[in-house]
């Protein structure tokens, strides 16, 4: 189980939270000019990150907000948390390394 | 309007509690959001109410005649004694004209007392909060789970915690603490 830090409670259990899937993905400025292929794109398509990543997840038994992680896919390592909207904390040197 | 009675599902089984675990009656629920960084919102919530809302993570702020539980960086829970609808009203005339949401959610949640030297075992049980002394006191709140349940848990005394359970899970979450209470009263 993770424990996830959350910006505002402080560390808690994973149970509390529900994932979001990839951060910072930009909603398009103008949804109606694009085409299909492009909004499918926008919808549908995600990077498929083997190490970290930057994520969404929702603090949905506590505060109810939504913050991103980075966390490596492979070892579970949380690097740190960070509002939205706030810059992301520096990424370890390789995937795997220790903090 | 008529007076509805007060029951909740853990009425049911409240009567077979142990010591140490009750079901208060109701109490006033008040749900209340606006900016605390707006302090023209915080000094009018300070008029109506005499209380400085908490700005700070799970904390909570007492005041004479309700307390403010913080439950996100623009949302409170007050809750209090006496009638919901004059702490709505005195809150609505208060903040008139402002970007702010107020709420009676006083039948949402039941809120059971929990008291005694295995208080902490039992919320321990419970839920993956660290609720020891060393990371927990009185005036700290959390929304968390319990047993699976959403709660908000609120520590009121040094062996005593208030544990608010949505209506509809209390006889559950009823269920499940008087068990675990009972547990640790006979183990111990
Ligand atoms: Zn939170």
């Amino acid at each position: 189980m993770l424990n996830i830090d959350c910006p505002w409670c402080g560390k808690r259990h994973e149970t509390e939270f529900h994932y979001g899937g990839e951060a910072h993905i930009a909603r398009p400025e103008d949804p109606a000019k694009l085409e299909d292929t492009e909004w499918a794109e926008f919808l549908f398509m995600r990077t498929n990150t083997k190490g970290y990543f930057a994520e969404r997840w929702l603090h949905s038994h506590g505060c109810r907000r939504w913050f991103n992680v980075i966390r490596n896919t492979v070892t579970h390592d949380i690097v740190g948390s960070y509002k939205m909207g706030e810059k992301p904390p520096k990424l370890p040197k390789r995937t795997g390394d220790a903090k | 309007m008529a007076e509805t009675p007060w029951i909740t599902p853990a009425a049911a089984i409240a009567e077979s509690f142990p010591d140490g675990l009750k079901e208060l009656g109701p109490r006033v629920q008040v749900n209340l959001r606006g900016d605390v960084t707006d302090s023209t919102f915080v000094n009018a919530v300070k008029t109506a109410t005499g209380l400085d809302l908490p700005d700070a993570p799970n904390k909570v702020a007492a005041g004479k005649e309700c307390k403010a539980l913080w439950l996100s960086p623009d949302e409170w829970l007050l809750v209090g004694e006496g009638e919901a609808a004059s702490l709505v009203q005195s809150l609505e005339e208060a903040l008139s004209g402002q970007y702010v949401a107020i709420n009676d959610v006083s039948a949402n949640r039941t809120i059971f007392e929990i008291s005694g030297p295995y208080c902490h075992q039992v919320l321990m049980k419970s839920s993956e909060v660290d609720f020891h002394p060393r990371a927990f006191a009185p005036g700290n709140c959390v929304q968390t789970l319990i047993a699976k349940s959403q709660a908000i848990v609120e520590q009121v005394g040094r062996e005593m915690f208030h544990i608010y359970v949505r209506n509809s899970f209390s006889r559950y979450a009823g269920a499940w603490l008087a068990e675990a209470l009972v547990e640790y009263s006979e183990t111990s």
